[in-house]
């Protein structure tokens, strides 16, 4: 991700992300205690599998709140496309083997029946002018309901049996890359649909005219309207567009990555789509920022094994909190991102 | 109310009385009826499709709730924590802090009021006097571990301009973790399985008084029904209160008058979360007599959130508002025993409530539909 520098908006937040990164990459070489060192290149291999599906979620959030309404509802809508995920390819195969197409099959039901739910959700915020805030936390609240009664009522238990995830392909010639073929050519071709996804957003939103209207609907909807464009059809297609990503985001956890649905406590979810929220407001708004942030927290997630690797055991139950600790510090350290000036605001036409 | 003489009881009463013929008052209370009634027939349906029994679903609830004396202990004791914690949502939101870390602030209130009781129980003869003078200290302890940690997000609101919805949430595991961490590595008895603390000496406790529950005294109900009318009697009566109330409707009016937002902010958040402190510490006091692993405690914290959107983000409207929950909580739990219906669905028509109460447009909508007119259904 060298040479991004002109693609951004703000330097300030590129060099914050970067700086991070850079940081906690320096820190962990500083952590020269005997053994072998923090950042390998399996570190990096499972840091980028963590940070999918939070970037995913995040491209999603970012789109919204680009155009003005706050999808608060991210971490909700990651529990049903987790369950979902989970539930279709169980169902399609008859509680028989899952085959890899059972899986491909099960993510495209995720990405129709989160955008049906998504829809749903968009119709109470911009028909019905719901409070964004309430609204996306009883997106949560339901998942956090209807994800382990549904997975009772399917498997007997708040959790599904062990399930098989997509296998790793090797894309010829591209996997001989040393490091860089390994980690992106040689893996999960989930990791690198993400990239190109995160690319395609980033090209969409400051490259096209539909993402200039995305902006515009977000920081002047007046004059996106008095220029002929449905601003609430804008914000339907984002909200929607946001529930699925989050709900993929949620299936590559459950099924993609991950093996099987877990609903215990607040479900394997576990916050990753509020770290979304906080990776897209660190990336400022910027789906390359946004997945650099992510990459962050995935490593953050996965710091655990690497202290483990080199003989600092820490239980688990501390480790299991360094994302969130990372969170707190870039909000606080971040402070103030400008949000765009229309979000929260229902938009109604003149006359 | 225009009668100076009319005692301070009456005087509340007449209050009430004026805020229930407030149209809008009444359309919230409409709005929050119909609600439910929609959440649970949603609930009701999703039961019937998943191959239950839809009409012993709703019987059971209700009689999970109210249908015996052991049941009504039961819901009264989820409502007594869902009416504290349901005060503490409100005066933050009224407030317009979104203080979504009411569950991180109640476990480390609990946890601040065990380490009180365990730590000076052995300084202290063993008597019921020792008992009142431990509950007094741990109480002390909950409400400043409580406020404190409510303090840290409203500072980084205040100063930093972080989002308090996302610090309240990251705070909240935080504060489970680490407290499970502690239990498990400093307090856990020699030997034992589970991460709990040793019992707490058995002159701690509420008195059984009316119902004879092991875990819920008319007591703690008492003390929820005493902090909701203090609250109250602040938010309405005096200077900081009215302060409080115009900083979340009128920022601007708030600031003219000379309030500053920054410090209303922390103080507001210090309030709320005082009062999740005091809900940890009857939880560890009133139900639990110990202290747990506070991944497996009941998520009171965030439904005190529906709680308080339900009662419209007013102290007096969460007693409804959390007797309701509490009956649901209750029922909930009843057909997960007895039904074999997974208690969850409660959780899910919960955040169904949630939903439709932050979207009133959408009866406003339904009620000209149907053309019967204005905020009727």
């Amino acid at each position: 991700m060298s040479a991004t520098g002109t693609l951004f908006d703000d330097r300030r937040a590129l060099l914050g992300v970067l700086g991070a990164l850079v940081a906690v990459i320096a820190l962990l070489l500083f952590v020269d205690l005997p053994g072998s060192d923090l950042v390998t290149v399996g570190a990096l291999e499972r840091a980028l599998q963590a940070a999918t599906p939070i970037a995913l979620a995040a491209i999603g959030g970012l789109y919204a709140e680009k155009s003005g309404v706050f999808n608060i509802g991210l971490e909700g809508f990651m529990i049903f496309g987790a369950l979902i995920g989970a539930a279709v390819a169980w169902l399609i195969a008859g509680g028989g083997d899952i085959s890899q197409l059972h899986l491909w099959i099960a993510f495209g039901a995720v990405a129709v029946i989160t955008g049906v739910l998504a829809t749903l959700f968009a119709v109470l915020l911009i028909r019905y002018e719901a409070n964004q805030i309430v609204a996306g936390l009883a997106v949560w609240f339901i998942g956090l309901g209807f994800g382990p009664f549904a997975a009772t009522v399917l498997w007997g238990g708040v959790s599904s049996p062990s399930l098989p995830n997509i296998d790793t392909i090797a894309v010829p010639v591209l996997a001989e890359i040393p490091v860089l073929g390994r980690l992106l050519f040689d893996a999960s071709p989930l990791v690198l649909l993400t990239i190109v996804v995160t690319v395609a957003a980033w090209v969409v939103l400051f490259r096209t005219r539909y993402g200039y209207w995305v902006q515009a609907a977000g920081e002047n909807p007046e004059a996106l309207d008095t220029a002929g464009v449905d601003v609430n059809r804008v914000r339907y297609a984002t909200v929607i567009f946001s529930g699925v990503m989050a709900g993929l985001g949620g299936a590559v956890l459950s099924i993609g990555i991950g093996s099987g649905f877990t609903g215990t406590g607040v479900t394997m979810v576990d916050g990753r789509g509020w770290i979304a929220i906080v990776a897209y407001l660190f990336g400022n708004y910027n789906p390359l920022g946004t997945y650099g942030a992510s990459l962050l927290f995935g490593a953050m997630d996965m710091l655990q094994i690497q202290l483990q690797t080199i003989g600092i055991s820490l239980p688990g139950s501390i480790t299991g909190l360094f994302p969130y600790v990372a969170v707190l510090i870039v909000l606080v350290g971040v402070g103030y991102t400008r949000v765009p000036s229309a979000v929260g605001e229902s938009y109604d036409t003149e006359e | 109310m225009s009668d100076a003489a009319t005692g301070g009881v009456r005087g509340l009463a007449d209050r009430i009385a004026d805020y229930m013929l407030d149209a809008s008052v009444l359309e919230r209370i409409v709005i929050a009826v119909v609600a439910t009634a929609l959440a649970l027939l949603i609930g009701s349906i999703i039961v019937a499709a998943s191959g239950y029994d839809a009409v012993e679903f709703v019987s059971s609830l209700v009689y999970g709730a109210v249908g015996n004396v052991s049941n009504l202990a039961f819901m009264l004791r989820q409502s007594s924590m869902l009416i504290l914690t349901g005060v503490a949502v409100a005066v933050a939101f009224r407030a317009g802090v979104f203080n979504i870390g009411v569950q991180g602030q109640f476990v480390v209130g609990g946890f601040a009021a065990t380490l009180g009781i365990l730590f000076a129980a052995p300084v202290l003869p063993q008597s019921p006097l020792s008992g009142v003078v431990l509950m007094a200290f741990a109480t002390v302890c909950a409400l400043v571990a409580g406020g404190a940690y409510a303090a840290l997000p409203g500072l980084m609101k205040a100063y930093a301009d972080a989002n308090e919805v996302i610090t309240t949430i990251m705070l909240n595991f935080i504060a489970s973790g680490v407290v499970y961490f502690l239990l498990d590595a400093y307090l856990r008895p020699e030997g034992a399985a589970a991460p709990n603390t040793e019992q707490f000496p058995d002159y701690v406790g509420l008195p059984s008084v009316v119902f004879e529950s092991p875990s819920f005294s008319i007591l703690g109900l008492g003390v929820a029904l005493v902090t909701v009318v203090v609250i109250y009697l602040v938010m309405d009566r005096t200077g900081f209160g009215y302060d409080l109330v115009t900083s979340g409707y009128q920022e601007p009016a708030a600031k003219y008058s000379g309030v500053d937002p920054q410090r209303m902010i922390v103080r507001t958040m210090t309030i709320s979360g005082m009062i999740a402190g005091l809900a940890g510490a009857l939880f560890a006091i009133m139900i639990l007599g110990y202290y747990s692993d506070p991944n497996t405690f009941p998520t009171f914290g965030f439904d005190a959130i529906a709680v308080s959107l339900l009662a419209a983000n007013n102290p007096l409207g969460v007693i409804p508002a959390g007797l309701l929950f509490g009956g649901l909580d209750a029922g909930g739990q009843y057909i997960g025993f007895t039904l074999d219906v997974p208690s969850e669905l409660v959780d899910g028509v919960i955040g169904l409530i949630v939903l439709f109460v932050a979207a009133p447009e959408l009866f406003r909508a339904a009620g000209q539909y149907t053309s019967l007119g204005g905020d009727r259904e």
